[in-house]
């Protein structure tokens, strides 16, 4: 116990993390203590403000001290400029999942109630809805940001677990089809949980090759440690296999669908855009830091994960029913086209170019998803949302502007100019093709035919057919919703058009690559 | 441009208002564009910055070739929104939606002929899918108008695609990605090639060249004046039109020339094959554009001077002839009700204007003199004479041209016989206006064609010209072209009067393997591979999910584990034989565990391994250790116990044989891959193990037990943590098992004595007097009589207390021999445990009157209380200090302050047994019984 130094922590540029955990934890004595009928008054602008102030903390920083360029608290959390932009896209992201969240009528009144039992009616008699949402949200989403920024393995799997625990959670809270969401929370944590497994085993493999957790350290062990390449590889795979899980790509991909169709609409919402973000973060950080240097090892696998990734998400969401698991399946050919991008390494300017495609991508792509999400929280029938295929039919007769944005962001999911998505792949594709991935990019242009052909035949559903007699009602959206959509309809449209601001940003972000 | 796109916005809300009467407005902005076009005519640049990042411009410049291509847009866009007016009523649904896509479109159109910049272009090049799939799907009520729309855009937008990565390729190679500077220094390379071949791609598909010709025929569900726009003047001219552009730079480059020329003829003559079998007029002209399109592409593609004069200008009267035909097509269309080409008849003195129109476009189409179509005919042969191939196919294309262009003008407008002449109401000035001035401009195109030859040219001159390169003109002399011309009309008049016999051999010849049904076989296909991959992997189920990871897993890590062979590293088999038979007995109990069905008897064998494991402690000779894990099994043993009562006894459902057998060789190899794992990572020791000082460090604290010194003295901070969780986990398991009732404490008391009664077995009546007066466990007076067992309460009785002191005894010798706290707590734990069974949720409540969260409370307390202390003490948190003093019975005792430490994890423990005794067992109990289950007792 003799001889432990207090860390220094540089509390400044944790700002922005340290808030979100700060009201986080607020958030749960709330819960314990205030009045049940005070909760959501309280928690509402607590969180949003957190959120809010965490992203003008992220800007003040960036503005006052530009892009710091040495990891802080001991090595263990970068704040390089990656970093910053990827907690400015998480809490931008966040903020509007919240504003969804907010919409009443997302979540169960009384989630150990069992399922139509007496009990269950009892609580949504007396009316509300859990609001232990909140500060889980709040958990969650510094889970994300810790995840993205972490400079060493262990808190990284901090970060990871801080990220995902409250997230399987969440996913169990749905208001409506309870025993599908309680069953997609069950699998995202028991896959969740023997992900997790893995990285923690790798992390182990890893340290006992490197004799170090630190990215960076380990890093600089790769050309040092001799004769113990089979830990390092073994390692690197079992990492691989806990991250690619988070990214949700092939073969890892399963849980996705059922989750996402499963989840609450917000949350699901938040978990497409902000753990995406998160988790590409991390992926970066582990396979561009970390094993850097072991470039020429892990990419021929990256190669073979990111094809099955694009080809399996774009075919397999041909034959989806449901608007969800269709969104799901875009979700996991997206992270197919986000691996061109990590593959596309080479030089330190390629490197800050696919970077800054990368984060580009992220953002234009989380934005476009939380809009089509809300979207789909508003298309509701008796049962709830109405998520098969078939209700959506001839909704662009009954509303029109609804639809239509809808049909713009899966025109931007698909790619067309003047979206954002169009920017996005353009950025990344031309990244890869300049990182010598050609073939690479020449699946990722089949798979988006692919996809685009499923994202037309909605749009086709949506205004070339009659609507069903018995369509599903369009729900008077809430201002959050009503903002939300408002939002991410405005911002793909000027990232389609005018993305130049957003490239320099995510320019100046990746310039300095990440901090070691 | 810019004018259309606002034109576009305004469109619908004029169309709202005025009716079809706004296509006339509107058609003002395209035929202003006209004719800023030709009186600007001279080059000009205009550069706006856009994603300087990507060094993405909005880069326009007008040249010959843009021009020529504005001219055509523009001017056929205006000509067709005045059609338009007619064409349609005001009523009709959605059409101010169509006036502002048709507008939009032109606009996009107009844009991707003017874009300077190779992405600034393919986002026109996207903008007219998209707006064409809006415009082809107008009759969206009909099932063939969506299935046509569908195609055309996935066909057009997967062509798109490779077309954006050929020309960020291309842009790669140059430097740059303005079309201007690339054709001015051409990139060469590998890469250059691949692109160019994507970029090919993607203009083949746009122009429906073989083999994506299909969505063409397929479009023309749409209404007539898209075909007339999009399918003849504008849309599918974008291939071409990029094929033109790029042609001067690369037509040498390897692929490019064999490319175009071999898909273009191919596509000459498929199509005007094709369009001989046709019976509806507007197929018959789709198919005639399609072979058009494939001369068109053959002409501009080669990369001569006489090429792409003739190309061009082929362009030209194309667009001319070709826009008419369309729009007579739809005059007959609108006026009949019928394009059907067997049911029309005498439309010759029905509709004279019309048929006069329809006579010339034709005649035009097959290159007759003195019209537009004879000229650049002319042209394109003389290109060729001196590739004999080449012009084979393109008269034998031409031939059919004829041919065809002949059965449009009978199938029209001839007067066949047998046959009622069709009623027809005569179109409007608004219909044939238009088709008239396109007429015009036809003549004019053959008779003033010098006139145009200057601008033509001026995009021709990017070659040098060739010797005898002539200019446009309609009468050169006797020269080859001319014969070949007469030839053609000859041969394709013969074979449109033979149009029985052709009809016969084309029956015969009839492919079966066409490019449409190949993509309908394809995007089947898809489905079905969609269909059956996601049965295959979306079953839903989680363990299906868990062989995927499961598998990844041993593919990704298990590879590397594979190469890392061999792994090096002595094997020692074992330090004692008998370490072999209890690893033996662990491997059996394992299997056992797997393949039971009853859960009880799962449980049992998996408790074997748990002990198992800890005889191999013991062996290895750290008793301390064995002692621990042979508590915590038994614990473990009991909650699993007490929880599987509420459970059925047998597991539910057999899994398939063959399943369980997949599922047995996945759990084989994973175990064998984590063992190899294990056994890579301890053979890869390099460092001395931290562990290695411990005996040392548990001397040097006072005591020889490592596990309790670790516990309570070098990793007291740890302790103290994990008993913390300990505490809220089992908070947790205890809340989920009470839901929303708070635990009470059981009184005696209050019991029915019916515990654990068996619903099915009569309860024997006692008389009172029969009751013992005392009985050994006063809470076994609660259960129901049939539960009771003497023999039991007697043993927990006599027990019970002997082991509460053994506890104790652990608990304060644990710092130097096996035992602790921790291990104390659970023999604690373990006695209560009997009082329960034998006495019930009652009797429990009696044994220790205390609620679990007293004892948890009080543990943790102790915990934190002795870490303080130490640091008031000393300066340290836990710091330990040592008294030693002798107590009777049992010895000596060596007290370290850590002892203290130790009494709160061995309250914790306590507390947590108890808690789920009460939770698992008493509160389970307690439900089963207001449920009236039968409870099955272990």
């Amino acid at each position: 116990m003799n001889g432990i130094q207090p860390p220094t922590i540089e509390y400044g540029q944790l700002m922005p993390l340290l808030l979100v955990f700060g009201a986080a934890i607020v958030g749960v004595l709330i819960e314990a203590f205030a009045p049940r009928y005070l909760r959501k008054a309280i928690h509402v602008p607590l969180t949003m403000l957190t959120l809010l102030g965490a992203f003008g903390l992220v800007i003040v920083q960036v503005l006052r001290d530009g892009v710091p360029t040495a990891a802080v608290a001991m090595g263990a959390i970068a704040v390089d400029g990656p970093s910053l932009f990827i907690w400015g896209v998480i809490l931008v992201l966040s903020v509007v999942s919240v504003l969804l969240i907010n919409d009443d009528d997302n979540f169960v009144a009384s989630a150990a109630a069992v399922p139509g039992s007496p009990d269950e009616e009892e609580a949504i008699a007396r009316g509300g809805a859990h609001t232990e949402v909140y500060p889980l949200a709040l958990f969650a989403i510094g889970g994300m940001m810790l995840f993205a920024a972490s400079n060493d393995l262990l808190i990284m799997f901090v970060g990871l677990e801080v990220m995902s625990l409250p997230l399987y959670l969440l996913c169990g809270l749905a208001r409506r089809r309870r025993l599908l969401s309680q069953e997609s929370s069950v699998k995202y944590f028991l896959l969740g949980a023997f992900s997790s497994a893995f990285f923690l085993y790798g992390m182990a493999m890893i340290y006992g090759y490197a004799g170090t957790v630190d990215l960076g350290g380990i890093n600089d062990a790769l050309g040092r440690v001799g004769g113990q390449d089979t830990l390092l590889y073994l390692g690197t795979a079992l990492l691989g296999v806990g991250l690619f899980f988070k990214i949700g790509a092939a073969p890892f991909q399963a849980w996705k669908p059922d989750v996402y169709q499963g989840a609450p609409t917000p949350i699901t919402a938040l978990m497409a855009s902000g753990t995406l973000v998160a988790a590409f973060g991390a992926v970066l950080r582990v396979f561009w830091v970390a094993l850097g240097n072991l470039d020429w090892d892990w990419r021929p696998v990256m190669w073979g994960i990111a094809i099955l990734t694009m080809i399996v998400g774009a075919i397999l969401a041909i034959t989806q029913t449901d608007i969800k698991r269709m969104l799901a399946y875009s979700s996991i050919a997206h992270a197919g086209f986000l691996l061109t991008g990590v593959i596309a390494t080479g030089e330190a300017t390629q490197n800050a170019n696919s970077l800054s495609a990368l984060l580009f991508y992220l953002l234009a792509y989380g934005i476009t998803t939380v809009g089509a999400f809300a979207v789909v929280t508003m298309v509701r029938d008796a049962g709830g949302e109405a998520g098969h295929l078939s209700r959506w039919a001839g909704l662009g007769k009954r509303s029109p502007a609804l639809a239509g944005i809808f049909a713009f962001f899966l025109l931007a999911f698909a790619g067309i100019p003047l979206t954002s998505g169009f920017f996005g792949k353009y950025a990344v594709f031309a990244a890869a093709v300049a990182g010598g991935a050609l073939p690479l990019v020449v699946v990722g242009v089949v798979s988006s035919a692919i996809a685009a052909f499923f994202y037309v035949r909605v749009i086709v559903l949506m205004f070339f057919s009659e609507p069903a007699a018995d369509g599903p009602t369009i729900a008077v959206p809430s201002a959050g919703t009503a903002a939300v959509v408002a939002l991410a309809a405005a911002a793909t449209v000027v990232l389609g058009v005018y993305p130049q601001p957003v490239f320099d940003l995510a320019d100046a972000a990746a310039s300095s690559l990440f901090v070691r | 441009m810019l004018a259309h796109f606002v034109a576009a916005v305004v469109a619908p809300v004029a169309v709202r208002r005025l009716g079809a009467r706004a296509f006339w407005l509107i058609a003002a902005v395209p035929a202003a564009v006209t004719g800023w076009a030709v009186v600007t005519r001279g080059s000009r640049t205009e550069v706006f910055s856009w994603v300087p990042g990507y060094q993405l411009d909005l880069a326009f410049r007008m040249d010959a070739l843009a021009l020529l291509m504005v001219v055509v847009v523009a001017g056929v866009g205006a000509l067709v929104l005045v059609y338009c007016g007619g064409y349609f009523n005001s009523g009709d649904v959605g059409l101010p939606g169509f006036a502002g896509m048709f507008v939009a479109f032109a606009g996009a159109m107009l844009g991707l002929v003017l874009a300077d910049d190779l992405v600034l272009l393919y986002v026109f090049w996207e903008l007219t899918t998209v707006f064409s799939y809006l415009l082809i799907g107008f009759h969206a009520e009909e099932r063939n108008s969506r299935r046509a729309a569908m195609t055309a855009i996935v066909v057009t937008t997967f062509g798109g695609l490779a077309m954006l990565v050929g020309l960020i390729m291309i842009g790669l190679a140059a430097g740059t990605f303005r079309i201007s500077e690339i054709i001015a220094r051409p990139p060469s390379g590998a890469t250059v090639t691949a692109g160019l071949v994507l970029v090919l791609v993607g203009a083949l598909s746009k122009s429906a060249l073989i083999p994506f010709h299909f969505w063409l025929p397929g479009a023309m569900a749409a209404p007539t004046p898209v075909s007339a726009y999009l399918h003849a003047a504008a849309m599918v001219k974008a291939g071409v039109y990029l094929v033109a552009r790029l042609s001067p730079a690369f037509a040498d480059v390897s692929p490019w020339r064999t490319i175009t020329v071999v898909f273009g003829l191919a596509t000459m003559i498929i199509g005007g094959w094709r369009a001989m079998r046709q019976y509806d007029l507007k197929l018959l002209l789709a198919f005639g554009t399609v072979s058009q399109l494939g001369f068109l592409v053959v002409m501009v593609g080669v990369g001569t001077w006489a090429a792409a004069l003739a190309g061009v200008y082929t362009l030209l009267t194309h667009a001319a002839f070709k826009a008419a035909s369309f729009m007579v097509v739809g005059i007959i269309d609108h006026g009949t009700g019928t394009r059907d080409l067997r049911k029309l008849s005498g439309l010759r003195s029905a509709a004279p204007v019309t048929c006069v129109c329809g006579v010339i476009a034709a005649a035009s189409m097959a290159g007759l003199p003195p019209l537009g179509g004879f000229v650049s005919k002319e042209a394109d042969f003389a290109a060729f004479t001196d590739d004999p191939v080449v012009l084979a196919v393109l008269v034998l294309g031409s031939i059919l041209t004829v041919a065809y262009s002949a059965r449009f003008v009978w199938g029209a407008f001839a007067v066949k016989p047998g046959r009622e002449p069709t009623v027809m109401h005569g179109p409007g000035v608004s219909l044939s206006a238009p088709v008239v001035v396109l007429t015009v401009a036809t003549v004019l195109l053959g008779l003033a064609a010098p006139v145009f030859d200057p601008i033509v040219a001026r995009y021709a001159n990017a070659y040098p010209p060739g010797p005898d390169d002539e200019h446009l003109a309609l009468w050169h002399g006797f020269t080859l072209p001319l014969g070949l011309s007469a030839l053609v009309l000859l041969a394709g008049a013969a074979l449109f009067v033979a149009r029985g016999a052709v009809s016969r051999v084309q029956a015969v010849l009839h492919p079966h393997l066409d490019a449409e049904r190949t993509y309908r076989l394809i995007m089947h296909g898809l489905d079905r591979a969609a269909d059956q991959a996601t049965r295959f992997t979306q079953r839903g189920s989680l363990p299906v999910y868990l062989r995927f990871i499961l598998f990844a897993l041993l593919m990704m890590p298990g590879s590397a584990l594979l190469a890392g062979l061999p792994w090096g590293g002595a094997v020692r088999l074992w330090d004692v034989p008998a370490e072999a038979v209890v690893a033996g007995l662990i491997c059996v109990a394992a299997l056992a565990t797997v393949n039971q069905t009853w859960r009880l008897a799962a449980v049992m064998c998996a408790g074997v391994t748990g002990v198992g494991t800890a005889t191999m402690f013991v062996l290895h000779g750290a008793p301390d250790l064995g002692l621990t894990q042979f508590l915590t099994e038994t614990v473990t043993l009991v909650a699993f116990v007490l929880v599987l009562r509420r459970l059925p006894p047998k597991f539910v459902e057999r899994q398939v044989e063959g399943i369980r057998r997949l599922n047995a060789v996945f759990a084989a190899a994973v175990g064998l891959l984590v063992a190899g794992m294990a056994y890579v990572a301890v053979n890869a020791r390099t460092a001395p193990p931290a562990s290695a000082g411990y005996p040392e460090a548990a001397i040097e604290a006072g005591g020889h037990n490592i596990v309790n010194i670790g516990l309570v003295d070098l990793r007291a901070w740890d302790t103290m943590g994990e008993s913390s969780v300990l505490l809220i986990a089992a908070a947790g398991v205890i809340g989920l098992i009470y839901l929303r009732r708070t635990p009470t404490m059981p009184r005696a008391g209050e019991s029915s004595g019916e515990v654990w009664a068996r619903p099915g077995v009569p309860s024997f009546e006692e008389p009172e007097a029969a009751r013992p007066a005392a009985t050994w466990l006063r809470g076994s007076e609660t259960l129901s009589a049939e539960r009771r067992s003497i023999v039991f309460e007697v043993t927990a009785w006599t027990v019970f207390h002997p082991m509460l002191v053994l506890s104790l005894f652990l608990l304060f010798s644990g710092h130097g021999t096996p035992g602790g706290g921790f291990a104390a707590g659970l023999v604690a734990g373990l006695a209560l445990t009997m009082r329960y069974l034998a006495g019930g949720r009652y009797e429990l409540a009696d044994a220790l009157p205390l609620g679990p969260g007293v004892c948890q409370g009080a543990g943790l307390t102790v915990i934190t209380v002795t870490g303080l202390t130490g640091l008031l003490i000393s300066g340290e948190v836990f710091r330990e200090t040592v008294l030693d003093w002798r107590l009777p019975v049992l010895g000596e005792i060596h007290f370290p302050t850590s002892t203290i430490f130790d009494i709160g994890v061995y309250l914790v423990v306590i507390g947590v047994v108890l808690d789920f005794l009460r939770a698992m067992g008493g509160e389970l109990d307690r439900q089963v019984e207001e449920e009236g289950e039968e409870v099955i007792t272990a």
